[in-house]
C-alpha cells in the first residue's frame, strides 16, 4: 500500500510561506513527479511528506492514517537524497544494513534483503567497498538500494539524477522506470528537469511559488496546459508566446491582431470580449515554414542546423519565435520567411495567463 | 554568444592603495632579479626559505644542541666553558632507582615525583578535556539561541595569557578568595583549597581545562559542521536513535579531528607549567609539581642549581614530545589519505 493524500497542506519557515494550500492525492503504485523551477517548494513538499519537515497547516495522510505528528521513521517511507547521503565510513553492505539494524531485524533476514537488492541493482561486486571508492552512478544505485531494502510503502526521490553526467542520467532514468514497473511501489520524484518528468511520470505535479499549477499525465500537460506557466515549462524547446488583441468574435472564432498588425483567425470555445488582450502559444515543432491560411511574416535571426532538424530563431514584429523544422534548410540570418500556423495546435491564454478553451 | 566585457578591477580607493605597493615592488624587483640570475630558480626557493630557517636554527635547533651539551656536563656553573664534562652521568643519576614506582627509592626523588604527578595529570586532564570539549562542541553545534555568544564565551579563556589564568583562579580559590567568600555567604566554613593536596591537584586539572578547552572545542565544532546534514536526515528516515547516530555516524566522521585534538592535548598536558606555577607553585609540598617546573627549578631556581640535570630531564621530556608529535603527523597523513579517497 502507498496511498498518500495531502489536504490543504501549508508550510512556512518563519514569515516565509513556502507551500500554500497543497491538495493532492497520490494513488498506490503511482509514479508522481514534482516539477518546477528552483525555489518553487517541490523539495519542501517532498520533505514534508517524508516527515523531515512538519507541515504548518493542513493534513497529511498515508494509507488513510493522518501522519502529521508521526516521526519520519514510522511513516513507512524511504528517501533517496540528491547527495545520496551514504555514510562515507561504512561499506556498501553496512550502508544497506544500517536502517534495518535499527529495527532489530534478524541478521540472516538483513543479509537476504541486501543480497536481493544488490542483485536487482547489480551492485554485488561493490558490497565491501566504501562509497568513496565508487563512481557517481554506483553510489546512486547504493542510495536506491538503501531505500529498497526497507521495503517502504512509498519511495521519495529528491533529484536523484542531478549529480550524474548526461549519458548516465539517461540510462539511469530508464533503469528507474524499469525498477518502478518491477516493484510496483508508489514513487514520488522531485526534479527540475522536465525531460525526466515527462519520461518517468504517471502524473506530473507542476509547482510554482509553493502552489500547484497543474496536475496531470505528461501528455495532458503537454497538450492542454492549464496556464501560460505550465505551457512554457513543459516541452523542449519551450513554447513560443505571441501577444495579441481580439478584434472581432464571430461564432466559435476570434479574429486577433498580433503586435505587428498581422491578423489571425483563431478557433475559440470560451467567452471572450472584443478588445481583450490574449496570448497565443505555439510549440516550436508545430510551426511550418511557408505561406498558408494562417501565416505570419518573420525575419531569420539565427539558424542552427542539427542535421535531422533545423532550429530557426526568428523575429515576428519584435517578438522572438523559435521554430524546429524537420530536415535541412538553406537559410541565412536576415532572410524574410513566412511561418505557417494553419496546422498548429494554437494554445490561447487570457490576460491572467489562464487557458482559453478552443472550439471543438 | 555575446562576449562579456571584463569589469574594472578596482575603485579609485583601491587604485590609490596600490600606488605604494607598486613602488615597493619596483624597488625589490631589481635585487630579486639579480639573485635569480646569480643562483637560478632553485636557489630562489632557498633564498626565500633562508630567513625562516635562520630563525628556526638560532632559536630552536641551536638551543636543542646546546641543551644536549649541557646534559653531558656537571657542576653549578652557568656557562658551558666553566662546566666539566661528565658524559651520561646526569642521565644515570635520573634513572638511579631501586623501584621506579616509589620515588623515594630514587636518587633524584623529586624528578620521579614530578614524573608521577605529570603522568596522573596527563591521564586525568586529557580524558576530561576531550570529554568536555566534545560535549561542548556537540551542544554548540545545535540550534541554540545566541549560539555565537555562547561560542565566544567558551573561546574567551583561550585568549588569556596563562599567567592571567593562574592569577584569576588564585583570586578565586585562595583562602580569602571569591569561592570562600561565596560559600561563607551561604553559611559554609571557608576552606583552604590550594593547601589541600587533592583539591590543589584537582584545581590544576580544572583550571588548565577551563583555559584551553575553547580551542579544542573549536576544532571539534569545525569537524561536526563538516558532517553533511543529510546523513542525519537519512538516519532519521531509517529510525536511528540519537545515541546510535552519535556512535555510528558522528563519532567515526569526527575521528580525524578527534585524533588531532587528543595528540595536541597530550603534548600540551605534558608541557604544563605557567598557570600551575602561578596558581599553586607546585604545592602543597610537591603534590602539583610537574615535570617542566621540576626542570625550571632544578636548572635555575634552587640555590644548588644543577643545569646539567635539568638539561638531561628536558632532553628526556623532549623525547616524549617528539614521539607524540610524530604520532600526530602520522595520524594527520593517514586522515589526509582517507580524505582524498572520499
Amino acid at each position: 500500500m502507498g496511498h498518500i493524500k495531502l489536504t490543504n497542506v501549508t508550510k512556512s519557515f518563519g514569515a516565509v510561506d513556502v507551500l500554500h494550500d497543497i491538495n493532492l492525492e497520490i494513488k498506490d503504485g503511482e509514479f508522481v513527479v514534482f516539477v518546477g523551477p528552483s525555489g518553487c517548494g517541490k523539495s519542501t513538499l517532498l520533505r514534508t511528506i517524508a516527515g523531515l519537515e512538519k507541515p504548518t497547516g493542513g493534513e497529511l495522510a498515508i494509507d488513510g492514517k493522518v501522519v502529521n505528528t508521526v516521526p519520519a521513521a514510522d511513516r513507512g517511507l524511504a528517501m533517496v537524497f540528491q547527495s545520496y547521503a551514504l555514510y562515507p565510513h561504512m561499506s556498501v553492505r553496512q550502508n544497506l544494513a544500517f536502517g534495518l539494524e535499527n529495527t532489530r531485524m534478524p541478521k540472516d533476514e538483513i543479509a537476504a534483503r541486501i543480497a536481493e537488492a544488490a542483485r536487482m541493482l547489480e551492485i554485488e561486486p561493490y558490497l565491501d567497498r566504501r562509497p568513496g571508492q565508487l563512481s557517481g552512478g554506483q553510489r546512486q544505485r547504493v542510495a536506491i538500494g538503501r531505500a529498497i531494502v526497507r521495503r517502504p510503502v512509498a519511495f521519495l526521490l529528491d533529484e536523484p539524477l542531478s549529480n550524474l553526467d548526461a549519458e548516465l542520467r539517461g540510462s539511469t532514468r530508464a533503469e528507474l522506470a524499469a525498477l518502478h514497473a518491477r516493484l510496483s511501489a508508489t514513487m514520488i520524484y522531485v526534479t527540475h528537469d522536465q525531460v525526466e518528468a515527462m519520461t518517468l511520470a504517471d502524473r506530473i505535479v507542476v509547482l510554482r511559488a509553493g502552489r500547484i499549477e497543474q496536475v496531470g499525465t505528461p501528455l495532458e500537460l503537454y497538450n492542454r496546459p492549464a496556464n501560460r506557466f505550465v505551457a512554457g515549462f513543459i516541452g523542449s524547446p519551450h513554447m513560443n508566446f505571441l501577444e495579441g488583441t481580439v478584434e472581432a468574435v464571430p461564432s466559435q472564432k476570434a479574429i486577433a491582431t498580433l503586435a505587428g498588425g498581422h491578423r489571425l483567425e483563431l478557433p475559440i470555445g470560451a467567452d471572450i470580449e472584443t478588445g481583450s488582450r490574449i496570448t497565443l502559444g505555439v510549440r516550436p515543432q508545430h510551426i511550418a515554414l511557408g505561406a498558408g491560411d494562417n501565416s505570419i511574416p518573420a525575419k531569420v535571426r539565427l539558424v542552427e542546423a542539427l542535421g535531422s532538424e533545423t532550429v530557426l530563431h526568428a523575429d515576428v514584429a519584435g517578438q522572438k519565435v523559435l521554430v524546429v523544422a524537420p530536415g535541412q534548410y538553406d537559410l541565412s540570418p536576415g532572410a524574410d520567411i513566412d511561418l505557417s500556423l494553419s496546422a498548429a495546435p494554437i494554445h490561447l491564454f487570457n490576460e491572467r495567463g489562464l487557458r482559453l478553451e478552443r472550439a471543438v | 554568444m555575446k562576449a562579456e566585457t571584463p569589469k574594472s578591477t578596482g575603485s579609485g580607493f583601491g587604485e590609490a592603495i596600490m600606488v605604494p605597493v607598486r613602488l615597493a615592488m619596483g624597488l625589490v624587483d631589481a635585487p630579486l632579479r639579480w639573485v635569480q640570475r646569480k643562483f637560478g630558480l632553485g636557489g630562489m626557493a632557498a633564498f626565500f626559505l633562508l630567513p625562516n630557517m635562520l630563525i628556526f636554527g638560532i632559536f630552536v635547533l641551536l638551543p636543542f644542541f646546546i641543551n644536549f651539551a649541557y646534559s653531558m656536563t656537571g657542576g653549578t656553573a652557568l656557562f658551558l666553558d666553566d662546566r666539566t664534562f661528565v658524559g651520561t652521568d646526569q642521565y644515570t643519576r635520573l634513572f638511579d632507582c631501586s623501584n621506579y614506582l616509589d620515588p623515594n627509592s630514587c636518587t633524584e626523588d623529586t624528578f620521579w615525583t614530578a614524573v608521577g604527578n605529570t603522568a596522573w595529570f596527563v591521564v586525568l586532564q586529557v580524558t576530561l578535556m576531550i570529554l568536555f570539549s566534545l560535549v561542548t562542541a556537540l551542544i554548540l553545534n545545535r540550534e541554540l539561541t545566541a549560539r555565537s555568544f555562547w561560542r565566544a564565551v567558551f573561546f574567551f579563556p583561550v585568549l588569556l595569557s596563562p599567567v592571567v589564568v593562574g592569577l584569576i583562579w588564585k583570586w578565586i580559590l585562595q583562602r580569602q578568595g571569591l569561592l570562600n567568600f561565596g560559600l561563607y555567604g551561604f553559611g559554609f566554613q571557608p576552606y583552604t583549597w590550594l593547601n589541600d593536596r587533592n583539591w590543589a591537584f584537582a584545581a590544576t586539572v580544572g583550571v588548565s581545562i577551563w583555559a584551553h578547552m575553547g580551542f579544542y572545542t573549536l576544532i571539534l565544532l569545525a569537524g561536526l559542521q563538516a558532517i553533511p546534514k543529510d546523513l542525519y536526515e537519512a538516519a532519521e528516515m531509517d529510525g536511528t536513535r540519537p545515541a546510535r547516530a552519535f556512535w555510528r555516524i558522528t563519532l567515526p566522521l569526527l575521528m580525524p579531528n578527534l585524533l588531532v585534538v587528543i595528540v595536541l592535548v597530550l603534548i600540551r598536558a605534558v608541557q604544563i607549567f605557567d598557570e600551575v606555577y602561578v596558581l599553586t607553585g607546585g604545592g602543597p609540598g610537591t603534590s602539583t609539581l610537574y615535570l617542566t617546573q621540576y626542570i625550571y627549578e632544578t636548572g635555575f631556581a634552587t640555590q644548588l642549581r644543577n643545569p646539567g640535570l635539568a638539561a638531561a630531564a628536558s632532553i628526556l621530556m623532549g623525547g616524549v614530545l617528539i614521539v607524540l608529535t610524530l604520532i600526530q603527523l602520522g595520524l594527520g597523513r593517514s586522515s589526509e589519505k582517507k580524505g582524498s579517497r572520499k
